[in-house]
Order: structure tokens, then C-alpha cells, then sequence
């Protein structure tokens, strides 16, 4: 790791990949959290998620956005997953999605606010720091 | 968080999780007058990948259609698609999500979702439907994580009452 006053590096490669769903009323980032720690999974990046929402709350520049479903399509996910000095991981994720009227919102997923709807399909690949 | 009853019952595990193997990523280009999902689809095929995770970079597109979730009122599912919502060109895709495996009936199938902005500049997003999505001059770009030993393939999902795709030893 280098961290210098404006940065911070950090060495490592892409390892196994996390091939996940998540079931109905599991939350998404809660959910994906859980995941993790069930299989060992410490650091990851999201390569791909298409799934669907009961409701859906987000942050966006300052404010909370709430939507409701349910339906609401997830069109990208993006993010990370970290764990903390406890091991615990901790999902940051942020992305878009559709609700029935074909309305598009942005933003951070909140954590238990974002039930899947019908599924998640999931893939993770584990980051392993130097 | 409000959660909804399914049709069927519950299921366990909650949350699953399949174990695949680093390979190498592709990086997939398209060229205009294809159709984005069913190219990518004959794409991969040609170099023998039917299960992957797809990120799509990029496309161009001519006239495509999409669909969104909405409320299913025959109460044989929590969710359905409404009816499609036609675009014409010149419409951008900003962005989307792409799982690639062996669909309900066994051939290739890429579940995608994604976001896009249209001639106006008006944002659009949802479920792409194979065969509905006509790239233009600009093709598309897609970023491809192959999936070995383990990946995604459509099974009856008694829970949900519809054909999803399923973490899968291979």
C-alpha cells in the first residue's frame, strides 16, 4: 500500500469469481454483505448484476430518492465490496434503475431499504491486496 | 423495507453462492446492422463461451425496444414486463449488465438490462428483449468475464413461478 496526501495505491490482482443469486426480500446491499461473509469473500469488485427490486431507495446528491415497485429493473450495478479491520464486508454500491412508468433515477443503494423482487443474478470478483 | 408474499414458497438457501475460476476477459466489438444481444450471443459462441458476465461498454443504436417491471394484476407472480417501449434512433446506450447462459429451452440466452439515452436526451431503461436492438454505425463494445467450473443456467424457480437463471456447478 502507498498512501501519500492526495492518494492511496494499493497492489493486488482479480481472483476467483463469485458466480451469486439472491432471492426474493433479500436487501440488496445487506444481502450481498451477508453472501460474502458466508463464503469468505473479504474484497471484491461487481462485473455484472441484472435483477429487479420491490422498492428501491436511494442517495443521491445530498437527498434520498424512494421509488416504488414493484418491478423496478436494476439496468447497472457498480461497486465494491470491503472488509473492515473486524473482517466484516461492507458493500458500496451504486448504480440505475427503471420503474414501471420507464422513469430512470441514479445512485447509492442504501443498506436495507432495497429488497430483490423477483432475483439478483451476481457476479463478484474477489480483489486480493498484495 | 416493505417485502412481498411469492407465489410459491420460500426457498433455501436465501443466498447463493458458486465458485468459478479467473480466466481471461474478452473484449467484444460489434459492427453496425446487428442485433446487439443475439451478436454478442454469435460472438461468443464462436469462441465457444455460453456462460459469462457482460458488461456492455458501449453501443450505438438504430431502433430497439425495452421493457419495465409493473405489478403483475393475474397474481400468478409478484412482477411482470409491461409492453414495449419502441425507440428510434439515434439512441446512446450508457450502460449494462449482461449474464450469459443456457436459457429455459437450452439455447444461449443474455439476460441484459440497461440504460440509455434517446434522440431527445430523454433517459430510458430496462430489460432488452433478444432481437430488438439494431445497432447503428457506431457498433458496440462489451467487456466479457468468461465463466468456467462454475456459472449461470435457467431453471423453473418454484418460489417466483418463472424460469431463472441459477448459480450452476459446471
Amino acid at each position: 500500500m502507498t498512501t501519500t496526501e492526495s492518494a492511496s495505491l494499493e497492489d493486488g490482482r482479480l481472483g476467483r469469481i463469485a458466480v451469486i443469486r439472491l432471492r426474493p426480500n433479500e436487501d440488496l446491499v445487506g444481502g450481498i454483505e451477508a453472501a460474502c461473509r458466508e463464503h469468505g469473500l473479504r474484497h471484491a469488485v461487481v462485473r455484472s448484476a441484472v435483477g429487479s427490486l420491490v422498492d428501491a431507495v436511494l442517495e443521491a446528491g445530498g437527498q434520498t430518492v424512494s421509488v416504488s415497485g414493484p418491478g423496478i429493473e436494476i439496468l447497472t450495478l457498480g461497486g465494491e465490496v470491503r472488509s473492515d479491520a473486524d473482517g466484516l464486508p461492507l458493500a458500496e454500491l451504486r448504480g440505475t434503475i427503471a420503474d414501471s412508468a420507464a422513469q430512470v433515477y441514479g445512485g447509492r443503494f442504501r443498506r436495507d431499504e432495497n429488497p430483490i423482487c423477483i432475483t439478483l443474478e451476481l457476479v463478484l470478483q474477489e480483489w486480493l491486496p498484495a | 423495507m416493505r417485502t412481498l408474499v411469492q407465489p410459491g414458497a420460500p426457498l433455501q438457501p436465501r443466498r447463493l453462492l458458486e465458485w468459478a475460476a479467473p480466466t481471461p476477459d474478452l473484449r467484444v466489438t460489434l459492427a453496425a446492422g446487428q442485433d446487439l444481444l443475439l451478436g454478442l450471443v454469435a460472438a461468443l459462441a464462436a469462441r465457444s463461451v455460453s456462460h459469462a458476465a457482460v458488461q456492455v461498454l458501449s453501443a450505438d443504436i438504430a431502433r430497439m425496444a425495452y421493457l419495465t417491471g409493473q405489478p403483475d394484476r393475474s397474481g400468478e407472480r409478484v412482477a411482470t414486463y409491461g409492453a414495449p417501449t419502441w425507440l428510434e434512433g439515434p439512441v446512446t446506450l450508457l450502460g449494462g449488465n449482461g449474464i450469459l447462459g443456457p436459457g429455459p429451452d437450452g439455447d444461449t440466452l443474455l439476460h441484459c438490462h440497461a440504460v440509455m439515452v434517446d434522440a431527445a436526451g430523454r433517459l430510458h431503461g430496462g430489460h432488452l428483449p433478444p432481437g430488438d436492438c439494431l445497432l447503428a454505425a457506431g457498433g458496440a463494445a462489451a467487456l466479457v468475464t468468461p465463466l468456467r467450473e462454475a456459472a449461470f443456467a435457467a431453471a423453473f424457480d418454484s418460489e417466483t413461478n418463472y424460469p431463472l437463471f441459477q448459480p450452476r456447478r459446471l
